[in-house]
């Protein structure tokens, strides 16, 4: 079953009483808000997933509103992970953003039976595509324009790579568009369907995207890395894709890890395994159009 | 013990004392299993008695995968804290100082059973008070810094601490906490460093110092019952466990010596406390009633009190349903790790700037006022 076929009131009190329980690629999440706006935000973006029954969620979330005594009539929203705050509390209207980033914060430091890349992830023609990047350089843009082109979304935000097998996970999560992003993405893809702009977070104003109902269904499928493509926004800039050094693919890989240093030799193993089997680019774009197009080619040509 | 028991501290308990047991846990068992060994920081140590049993491939893969998780991080904290500890030695090797390791890095270097799969967030180590100026110095020459703490936290440490303020290395940033007692200076209890000092030992595999096995039982018992406040601090009573089990097995003459040295350095209360809960919970080993040959002995009512506060305190707290009764006990430990740590007359204004503290958080304040 998945959440749209839950009826909104069911989907308020569970999220409100027992936890709303939902699958998001390799791991269990159990969430918990009474929040009701938060709670409204999340049923059109969360339908697509799964719900879980008979089996273990690994990380057991919740909103909570916060009294501030020293600002009394401020609204303000705690994360809660296995009933303990990770970090301070945000104004209420961020509750959606503060409940993304606190899982992706979950999952980063909880997991290291896999290797988990800072890197979007698309898939096309059975090929993973990595798109390592530093934030602000417009991964999760791309990411959100090509999964809404035929490529299938593994994740916007992880890499997640089984070091043993060297297959990648998908892990479909909304995808958090910042600032200008949101109005680009809006004007190219008029299809995406965004959730509420969020103000003034850290990251300024952030709209997330709903994952393609496709992706969600497949998530269950891994696939071999084939094509790694830093990619760098420019604007104006002409297109640019340029084959990469494997030594160098492997200092950025590595560098744009959470756990490469905690998973030792196992990690340098798997990089070395990884930049050796696929294609490495280095990519700069400024048109949606003509970049798809170049990555399209690039994926055809097996 | 365990017949009174709440069901989640049952489940956490038997996997703890008998490992080979969770191949029978259900589904929703292991759900709470992993929150609870999380909350006690015992994730790794789980991990790895399941690993050496071979038995993680027999439960559920998605617990397996989390314990996995665990026990990678917990391997790379002790390599690292062996790395800083490599580090803090070459640092001071031109000067005689003579550093005890304590804790987590020390059941490390000891072999003991509990050190495996630990987490080791920070690395202790002791040296004699007449020295710490010059330790203290030499290692913020080398690379080490201090963490930004608020004056009066800087004052705690330094008037009425059994350490000095943290330290972290400025790449490394592993953190590192000197002693160069065992109990804090303003408790009743009065240590005489100079016997840990001199009897101190060299494991064979190491050139690193640790306390000698009654010196290091009688610490953790401090640590435990002295300066902690007991909440959530099974791992330690587990620590307890591992050393009297195993330095008991070892060596026949070691209840007589412990009791000794108990008495000489007037640590006969946390020890008695110590031997007593290791016993109630995980059944250790002791022989007899040998707490009863100690000198001082808490009183029968604190006794009794302590017996019903401490097991609930200790266990986590139910992650949905926590009990108001574990809460309470969890606060009057709190109340008394403060009263036997410090006379009253600094602990009532320390308690009230806590308080105030957690009205007006001082970092938040100082940050507005920056703006």
């Amino acid at each position: 079953m998945i959440v749209e076929q839950v009826p909104v009131e069911r989907f308020v009190s569970l999220l409100s009483e027992q936890g709303l329980r939902v699958k998001l690629g390799p791991f269990n999440v159990q969430i918990r808000t009474k929040l009701l706006q938060l709670a409204s935000q999340l049923y059109p973006l969360y339908a697509n997933y799964e719900l879980v029954e008979d089996e273990i969620a690994e990380f057991h979330v919740q909103v909570l509103p916060k009294h501030s005594v020293r600002r009394p009539f401020a609204s303000f929203v705690r994360f809660l992970i296995d009933g303990q705050s990770p970090f301070p509390s945000f104004p209420s209207d961020q509750a959606l953003a503060v409940l993304e980033w606190g899982i992706n914060l979950a999952v980063a430091v909880r997991t290291n039976h896999l290797l988990l890349f800072h890197s979007a992830v698309v898939e096309r023609n059975d090929g993973a595509m990595l798109l390592p990047a530093w934030p602000g350089s417009g991964k999760t843009t791309l990411c959100t324009a090509l999964v809404h082109r035929g490529y299938r979304l593994f994740s916007d935000e992880f890499g997640l790579m089984d070091p043993q097998l060297g297959d990648f996970l998908p892990v479909p999560r909304l995808m958090p568009l910042k600032n200008q992003s949101i109005g680009v993405i809006r004007n190219y893809l008029p299809e995406a369907v965004l959730g509420d702009e969020i103000f003034n977070t850290q990251k300024g104003t952030v709209a997330h995207v709903r994952p393609p109902k496709e992706s969600i269904q497949r998530a269950g499928e891994t696939a071999k890395a084939k094509w790694i493509v830093f990619p760098k926004w420019v604007a104006n800039a002409p297109l640019k894709l340029e084959p990469l050094p494997q030594s160098e693919a492997f200092l950025l890989l590595a560098s744009n890890s959470f756990n490469y240093g905690m998973l030792g030799e196992t990690s340098f193993k798997a990089v070395t395994q990884l930049v050796r089997t696929c294609r490495c680019y280095k990519l700069v774009y400024s048109d949606f159009d003509r970049v798809i197009a170049a990555l399209n080619e690039l994926t055809d040509d097996t | 013990m365990t017949r009174n028991l709440p069901d989640h501290h049952r489940l956490l308990l038997n996997a703890l004392n008998n490992p080979a047991s969770v191949v029978e846990y259900k589904i929703p068992d292991w759900e709470l299993l992993l929150r609870l060994v999380r909350r006690v920081k015992l994730l790794g140590f789980l991990a790895a008695e399941l690993e050496r049993r071979d038995l993680l491939d027999k439960i559920p893969v998605r617990a397996a995968n989390q314990l996995r998780s665990g026990l990678i991080r917990a391997k790379k904290l002790q390599q690292l804290a062996h790395w800083e500890l490599n580090r803090i030695a070459s640092a001071l090797k031109d000067t005689p100082v003579p550093m005890i390791v304590l804790k987590g890095a020390a059941y490390a270097l000891a072999k003991l059973p509990s050190a495996e799969g630990r987490y080791f967030v920070d690395l202790d180590i002791m040296v004699p008070k007449e020295s710490l100026d010059q330790v203290e110095a030499l290692l913020l020459k080398k690379g080490w810094r201090h963490r930004d703490i608020s004056a009066y936290d800087e004052r705690y440490y330094r008037a009425w601490s059994h350490e000095i303020p943290a330290l972290i290395h400025r790449e490394r940033e592993t953190e590192i906490d000197i002693h160069h007692t065992i109990a804090p200076v303003t408790s009743r209890v009065k240590i005489d460093t100079c016997h840990l000092f001199d009897d101190a030992m060299t494991p064979s595999h190491t050139n690193y110092k640790i306390l000698c096995p009654v010196d290091m039982v009688l610490h953790c018992a401090v640590n435990l019952f002295q300066n902690n406040e007991l909440a959530d601090d099974l791992r330690d009573l587990l620590d307890l466990h591992g050393s009297l089990a195993v330095f008991g097995n070892e060596d026949p003459g070691f209840w007589r010596k412990l009791i000794e040295r108990a008495n000489q350095l007037c640590l006969g209360k946390p020890l008695f406390y110590g031997i007593q809960f290791s016993r109630l919970v995980f059944q250790t080993p002791v022989p007899g009633n040998v707490e009863n040959e100690l000198n001082e002995k808490p009183s029968i009512f604190s006794r009794s009190i302590m017996h019903f506060l401490v097991p609930p305190a200790l266990f986590p707290l139910h992650p949905d349903k926590p009990s108001k009764y574990a809460r309470l006990a969890r606060f009057l430990l709190y109340l008394r790790s403060h009263w036997i740590r410090m006379p009253l007359h600094l602990l009532l204004p320390h308690l009230a700037y806590k308080c105030y503290l957690m009205v007006v958080p001082g970092k938040t304040v100082a940050k507005e006022l920056g703006r």
